[in-house]
């Protein structure tokens, strides 16, 4: 391929050819900059959009010629990727850094302004530092109770008893349900007036039970929520791994009278580490995500704001678009820090293994 | 130059192309005219649309359709504002709450409507017959200023549901009395004569457990006597603690005072706090989801239609329910009144409320050809013959004709309320901030609710936060 390419000249700027990329690029800069300066923007926004047009066809004419076909074909996927993907990133953390409301026709720099303003400003800053433990504290809760849950169930599943197949089924429904619908099943089961949960504790305490009146309660309705949700994903992921554990290991230890105990840690442990990881890197960041269950359970009564659903009343009910992308951002920046530090520790381990 | 001349050659296709399309888009307008509506999903939108289909001929000869978007009320902000900030233009005609005006108005969204009613005597003198209340609330931004942007699509107000089995057995009539020395409100006068002193014995009064006797028959479950919307969701706590903080003397931040007028000071004045306080004590006596903070209009309407509640204060939007067999276990028990209000020294009743309902509002990308239509509709729907059939079938008028007429109180059981709430009725705040007002204020309140924090600090807060914001927006100074 590179032979057959060397044979393309490389074209000066001013020969005008149809893989004269660079002529291309220089012909969109001027172009563009002429409509955005002399038309209004709803014009030049489609003669900006035909310049880019054109130098992207310059770069597949250029390509074509040189038989670079393994570009050409991955071209599509990455073109994709940054329309739908990076360039509403770099668009919203270019938002981050202007005050911007969508519901307004005004935009101002204001440099790190938002991320100043929703990091130390008295009045929002406590809003996000609230929203952000509360956060921490629902990744700790959810993530632990499925992790064990999943687990255990994985172990139980792991067994052959008679109908295995159809309790597995049962057990995977919550994961298959939407959110909303559970959510609104839970309000009904947590009510005090109406819920089986207050009904039962009544009538054996013969107090007026009310599970979501306080934090603690509320907390460990929405962590028992999101358990009940997404303990099947982390048992499927742990029973793949257990599954694929060659019997033979365990009739060897068998015959050398190894305890089930050291049979776990030295047989078992070693092929499902990995799939339990994965299953606590997806549950983390899911987990930093969680929004929905609260807006559906407390809509953040009880000191029960997540920074999502924070970010959401900020951005789409306020319309206080740039501060929004200034939050996004700390996520972000919190979620790759999170799984970084996942990936080192477990790469960390298996080297020491 | 061979790229160029194609890009050229492709341009000037292109353009002739959408000449084309457009022409034939204006061709085809001349007889189908489309109007496509968000409205929330709920009775007063579906009777309207069925209205429209069964009866509708529009007088320009043209074929109007109407395109509707049924929304459920939980998601309608915020679906009809990502619509409206998103760009895509796909309302022509929106049913908005009230609050929402200032900031969509500022956002180039809602279109003014001065032009249209000064264009058309016979819509002018429709607005005109609108009781002022309404108007103010519904259409005016800055609030109460004649600039118009909404005209009245269902107008609504908080009554009291109460269920006549329960209030006007004898037996409780009688231990009521003994234990309060005043009568029980039974029927709807003397719910109508109700203060808030009658409503909280109501309320301490039926309180009962379950295998205690209510009107002579033992309870399967707890009974509460009374309930109203004290929810953390959107306006959910505040359309109640305002009637209380306005009936007490005290204020919100009223922008018809900016920008002089302050909110500190004023949302945190001490009758503003009485008023807070005088809610709070009412929340023990209410079903025990309250204190969890989401006993919004729909959960205590449902406390209300599965029979658990002796009195409910909500809008009448939803009261359309409590009628039907299949939704209420109350149905045939009802009784409506005036929500109550506070009692004076003098023995007047100041009954200052918080008023609902919604207005439709145009939409500024709306075609002439459309506005046409639109304006045609509206007139439409807000005739006296339309308007009764509207309130018959269970929707509400703010026309003076049509709401002073005797037969109009035969329609519904809580239309005989309609007309005397109509004066006490006011409105939060229309400027742009008004979400962030909002959601703040609901927080706080939540707090409250909940026990977390006493009615000063709420309002204090409030008042900081109020004071701080717009200060920032240059509505204080």
């Amino acid at each position: 391929m590179t032979a057959v390419s060397s044979t393309l000249l490389t074209p000066r700027l001013t020969t005008v050819v149809a893989h004269n990329w660079k002529l291309a690029i220089a012909v969109a800069v001027v172009v563009s900059a002429i409509s955005m300066a002399g038309l209004p923007a709803a014009v030049s926004f489609w003669v900006v959009g035909a310049t880019a047009a054109l130098v992207a066809a310059a770069f597949t004419v250029n390509a074509y010629r040189r038989h670079y076909f393994g570009a050409l074909l991955v071209a599509p996927a990455i073109a994709v990727l940054f329309v739908m993907n990076i360039f509403p990133l770099l668009w919203s953390l270019g938002l981050s850094f202007f005050a911007y409301q969508a519901n307004q026709q005004t935009i101002r720099f204001v440099g790190l302004g938002n991320y100043t303003r929703i990091l130390t400003n008295d009045l929002a800053a406590h809003a996000t530092w609230g929203a952000l433990i509360n956060t921490a504290m629902f990744v700790v809760f959810t993530v632990s109770a499925q992790m064990i849950v999943g687990f255990l169930l994985a172990i139980l599943f792991a067994k052959q008893f008679p109908l295995r197949k159809y309790l597995l089924i049962l057990v995977l429904t919550p994961m298959m349900l939407s959110v909303v619908a559970s959510g609104v099943f839970f309000t009904y089961y947590y009510d005090p007036t109406f819920g089986i949960l207050s009904y039962v504790i009544n009538s054996i305490s013969g107090n007026q039970f009310i599970l979501m009146s306080n934090k603690v309660g509320a907390v460990a309705g929405i962590v028992f929520a999101d358990a009940w949700m997404w303990s099947p994903f982390v048992m499927l992921l742990v029973l793949a791994g257990l599954v694929s554990v060659p019997k033979y290991l365990y009739e060897a230890a068998a015959i050398d009278r190894i305890s089930s105990w050291r049979q776990f840690w030295m047989i078992t442990f070693p092929y499902i580490r990995g799939l339990l990881m994965l299953a606590l890197l997806f549950r983390t960041i899911e987990a930093f995500k969680l929004a929905d269950l609260v807006i559906l359970l407390t809509k953040g009564g009880n000191d029960t704001l997540t920074i999502s659903y924070h970010l959401i009343r900020i951005a789409n009910e306020q319309n206080k678009t740039s501060e929004g992308a200034a939050i996004s951002y700390l996520m972000l920046f919190m979620v790759i820090v999170l799984t970084n530090l996942y990936l080192y520790l477990a790469n960390r381990r298996t080297q020491g293994a | 130059m061979t790229a160029m001349t194609k890009v050229k050659g492709l341009a000037t296709a292109a353009s002739f192309a959408a000449t084309l399309l457009v022409g034939g888009v204006t061709y085809a307008s001349a007889e189908e005219v489309t109007l496509t509506m968000a409205v929330p999903d709920w009775p007063p939108t579906r009777i309207m649309k069925k209205f429209f289909d069964e009866q509708y001929k529009p007088k320009s000869g043209n074929t109007v359709k109407l395109d509707v978007d049924f929304i459920p009320w939980p998601d309608f902000y915020t679906r009809v504002n990502a619509s409206l900030t998103s760009g895509e233009k796909k309302y022509n005609f929106i049913v908005s709450d009230s609050q929402w005006l200032g900031a969509f108005v500022e956002g180039g969204y809602f279109r003014k409507i001065n032009d249209l009613i000064d264009a058309d005597p016979e819509l002018k003198a429709t607005m005109e017959s609108m009781h002022p209340a309404v108007l103010n609330a519904y259409s005016t931004y800055p609030n109460s200023t004649p600039n118009y942007y909404g005209f009245p699509q269902f107008p609504d107000v908080l009554v009291t549901y109460g269920r006549k089995d329960v209030l006007c057995n004898a037996d409780e009539q009688a231990a009521f009395k003994a234990k309060y020395n005043e009568k029980l409100p039974c029927t709807g006068e003397e719910i109508d004569a109700m203060d808030w002193n009658t409503f909280e014995h109501v309320g301490e009064f039926f309180q009962r457990k379950k295998g205690d006797k209510l009107a002579g028959q033992v309870l399967d479950d707890d009974f509460y006597g009374i309930a109203y919307q004290a929810g953390k969701g959107y306006d959910f706590s505040t359309s109640s603690v305002h009637s209380f903080v306005w009936q007490h003397g005290g204020g919100i931040w009223d922008e018809t005072k900016a920008p002089t007028g302050h909110a500190e000071g004023v949302v945190n004045s001490p009758k503003s706090i009485e008023g807070m306080e005088h809610f709070l004590k009412l929340l023990k006596f209410m079903p025990p989801v309250v204190k969890t903070g989401t006993m919004d209009i729909f959960v205590s309407d449902q406390l209300f239609r599965e029979g658990k509640v002796a009195m409910n204060i909500d809008w009448i939007g939803l009261a359309e329910a409590s009628l039907d067999p299949k939704t209420s276990k109350v149905a045939d028990k009802l009784v409506f009144g005036l929500a109550p209000g506070l009692r004076g020294p003098d023995g007047k009743v100041n009954r200052t409320s918080q008023i609902g309902g919604q207005p439709f509002v145009l939409t500024t990308w709306t075609t002439p050809e459309q506005i046409k239509e639109a304006v045609g509709f509206v007139k439409w729907w807000l005739s006296p013959d339309i308007q009764n059939q509207f309130a018959a079938g269970g929707g509400q008028s703010a026309i003076k004709s049509v709401y002073s007429d005797p037969k109009y109180v035969t329609y519904r059981p809580w239309d005989r309320a309609w007309a005397n709430s109509l004066d006490w009725q006011k409105d939060m705040w229309h400027v742009p901030q008004f979400f962030e007002l909002l959601t703040q204020q609901q927080d706080q309140y939540d707090l409250a609710i909940t026990g977390k924090q006493d009615a000063k600090t709420t309002l204090d807060n409030i008042a900081k936060f109020q004071e701080d914001l717009l200060k920032n927006a240059g509505l204080i100074q």
